[in-house]
């Protein structure tokens, strides 16, 4: 069901939002009941997950305010216009008009909106309804408990498996209307197939990455190319071979390099900008950006590389207690904590120390932090980048360690 | 086809189609859908059907920022998202003032929508209750809680229930609302739109004004010929401005589709209602004999 008129209505809040809401978490809990009785989850698994999937209907308009995240409305109205016309919401497809030409990236590429193809992939959930600006948090549920059992294949013990879809972070993500749990399961997917090799598959999972998130298509074609074309996850000296490639390119590059890591800077920062007195975002940065550019542009590699290092504890630590403004921040703030612990506990647990694979995987992991760190200057956008980054990469190592002897055996 | 066997379907089947026998297809479940079907009967019976009324305007003027060619990719991000949004946002901060809010609650509007539009009732005197919250934060903070509606709600109705919209790039600006009476939502939105227009245009005549009178000051004491002759261009100009403005033609916008009312109501959508609550009746059902028949490996 979708209420053609989704645009015009706000049933936020009211009976209506909960009845459709309950109607959709009823029909992905019976799924879940049913993939019990067929043998594929333990008792423990079925309950979390009931519960996860109960988790949207107590975010949105419950425990906050929907917008707080307000993207959520677009990809919400999108879903109801594709469903009920076809077609885009005209937000939408104004932006689609040479979206890339017109901030001057890219010319000649029409690209696909991210809203669109997010929208497009998630309206295939078989929920019942589309209706509220929720509707979608139960589309990310489906696709990500479809992960949970795909990956339960790879790994003994289902309950550390589970542990790992309980991380506060995911569960707030993928219980919003966002496209970022759809973004990680893509990045678990591509993972764990080029550990097996698969690499046909893994590039096939990497297209819509690069509409979804244009700089996880990045970090992950610097992973698929030192893997497939330099077999950096082979020997410490192919690793070194490939890094020495990537930065002698990115010297050779540099004016190119810098002039896309600087636009970003400023769109960033002029995001983040508040001079007070109500004058904030790009509206304060067109009267001041001007001013503050010179401060903001990289000049050189080696100083972006200096300025990614300085900033990496911070991207890595934020939300600092300073910088706390809503009620998520002091939790993921021990969470960004407790990841690190916990991809340290991996590392020591399963031995990895010397493990090719893994110090790939690490290699590349600090590599795309350190592009992260460059552009952190907004913390809840950033918050939210660190852990879709972060995440796979988790998953990633506990794959590695799990699996360690299954990938020395291939050897 | 491996994958196929590894899923093992003629197992699966008969697994899927035990347990709809044992928890779906029972007694339970279908006293449950009957119950359902009441139930959506009497939500839907005291639901307010509600109509979508809207009007498209366009623009009657546009501001376009500067362009900067020297200010690289950033800044041209940022004025792609800048550019040619002035006019709404002045237009939508109009309707969602005070001063709107006041004029329209002095044209009664208030007996409409609070009074049911009883016109005995004089709209400065119609009583209005408070929340608990309310009152209890009136007691704690030491302040009294009026008893009447004033502007401030008619302000607040507004900010709720009208809503602008425009497209990115777009010169056209919709507004709309839901309402379970199509006729005074027409009324209503015609008339916000129009008082908008109009206050902008009394902000610009008073503008004008003002500048006339300062300049004839400076007039006044100047002794330089040029100064003084562009001084009384400036006066020229701001009395054409002034004559342009008053005139009940519209400023900032004009209607390219009046208010108008969708045929039939938006909203509820019964048969979402009626599906809606049936999926969650057989849910509550397949979840009472699901747990019965699994008590022991769930406790």
């Amino acid at each position: 069901m979708v209420n053609e008129y989704f645009e015009l209505i706000n049933y936020g809040g009211s009976f209506y939002y909960y009845l459709f809401e309950l109607a959709n978490f009823s029909v992905l809990a019976l799924l879940a009941m049913i993939v019990y009785q067929c043998g594929y989850i333990n008792i423990n698994s079925l309950i979390v997950w009931v519960g996860i999937f109960l988790l949207p209907i107590f975010l949105n308009y419950f425990l906050f305010s929907p917008y707080l995240f307000p993207d959520q409305f677009q990809y919400a109205a999108e879903v109801a216009s594709q469903k009920s016309k076809g077609i885009s919401i005209p937000n939408i497809a104004a932006q689609n008009d040479n979206s890339l030409e017109d901030i001057g990236l890219i010319s000649g590429i029409s690209a696909i909106n991210p809203i669109t193809l997010t929208t497009k992939i998630l309206g295939f959930a078989p929920i019942p309804n589309f209706m509220t600006v929720t509707s979608l948090a139960f589309a990310n549920k489906f696709f990500l408990f479809l992960t949970f059992l795909w990956l339960k294949k790879h790994f003994e013990n289902e309950n550390a498996l589970l542990m790992y879809f309980l991380i506060p972070s995911l569960l707030l993500y993928s219980s919003l209307s966002l496209r970022d749990s759809l973004v990680i399961i893509l990045s678990l997917l591509f993972f764990i197939y080029a550990f097996k090799d698969r690499y046909l598959i893994s590039l096939i999972i990497l297209y819509p990455l690069f509409f979804l998130k244009i700089q996880m298509f990045a970090f992950f074609s610097l992973y698929y190319l030192g893997r497939f074309l330099f077999r950096a996850n082979k020997s410490l000296a192919s690793l070194g071979l490939f890094a020495f490639t990537i930065l002698s390119l990115s010297l050779f590059f540099d004016d190119l390099i810098l002039a896309l890591i600087n636009g970003y800077r400023y769109g960033f920062a002029a995001e983040d900008l508040d001079l007070g007195n109500g004058l904030y975002g790009y509206a304060a940065w067109s009267m001041y950006g001007q001013e503050m550019m010179d401060s903001l542009t990289l000049n050189s590699i080696p100083e972006a590389i200096l300025t990614a290092l300085v900033g990496l504890p911070n991207l890595l630590l934020m939300p600092l207690p300073w910088n706390w403004s809503n009620i998520f921040y002091p939790v993921q703030a021990l969470e960004s904590v407790f990841l690190i612990f916990l991809y340290i506990w991996i590392m020591v647990k399963y031995q990895l120390f010397n493990n090719k694979e893994f110090i790939f995987l690490t290699f590349i992991l600090v590599a795309s932090l350190l592009v992260y760190s460059l552009l952190a200057f907004n913390e809840g956008t950033f918050v939210r980048y660190r852990f879709t980054l972060f995440y796979p990469f988790l998953i990633g190592i506990y794959f590695i360690g799990t699996n360690s002897k299954l990938l020395k055996d291939r050897e | 086809m491996s994958f196929l066997k590894k899923i093992d379907i003629k197992n699966n089947t008969l697994l899927v189609k035990e347990f709809f026998f044992q928890n779906v297809w029972t007694n339970i479940s279908l006293y449950l859908i009957g119950a359902s079907l009441v139930f959506s009967l009497i939500l839907v019976q005291f639901s307010l059907p509600q109509f979508n009324v809207s009007a498209t305007l366009r623009e009657a003027q546009t501001e376009t920022s500067s362009n900067n060619s020297n200010l690289g990719v950033g800044t041209n991000l940022i004025q792609f998202t800048n550019s040619k949004s002035n006019v709404f946002n002045e237009f939508v901060s109009n309707m969602q003032s005070y001063v709107i809010a006041q004029r329209m609650w002095d044209k009664g509007w208030a007996t409409e929508i609070y009074a049911g539009g009883d016109e005995t009732i004089d709209f400065n005197k119609i009583k209005r209750t408070h929340t608990i919250g309310d009152r209890l934060s009136a007691l704690l903070l030491g302040y009294e809680l009026y008893d009447y509606y004033s502007p401030n709600d008619l302000q607040d109705f507004i900010k709720a229930n009208v809503s602008v919209s425009k497209e990115i790039k777009g010169t056209n600006i919709t507004v709309s609302m839901l309402s379970d009476d199509q006729k005074f939502a027409l009324k209503f939105l015609n008339e916000i739109i129009i008082d908008t227009d109009k206050y902008a245009k009394e902000y610009l005549i008073l503008k004008s004004n003002a500048i006339i009178d300062e300049t004839y000051k400076q007039l006044a004491i100047s002794k330089n010929s040029a100064i003084s002759a562009s001084l009384a261009a400036t006066i020229n100009s701001e009395y054409l401005k002034i004559a342009t403005l008053q005139n009940d033609l519209p400023y900032h916008i004009y209607f390219i589709d009046p208010p108008h009312s969708s045929e039939y109501p938006v909203t509820p959508k019964v048969s979402a209602i009626f599906i809606s609550n049936i999926i969650i009746f057989i849910f509550i059902s397949t979840l009472y004999s699901f747990v019965k028949s699994n008590k022991e490996d769930l406790w």
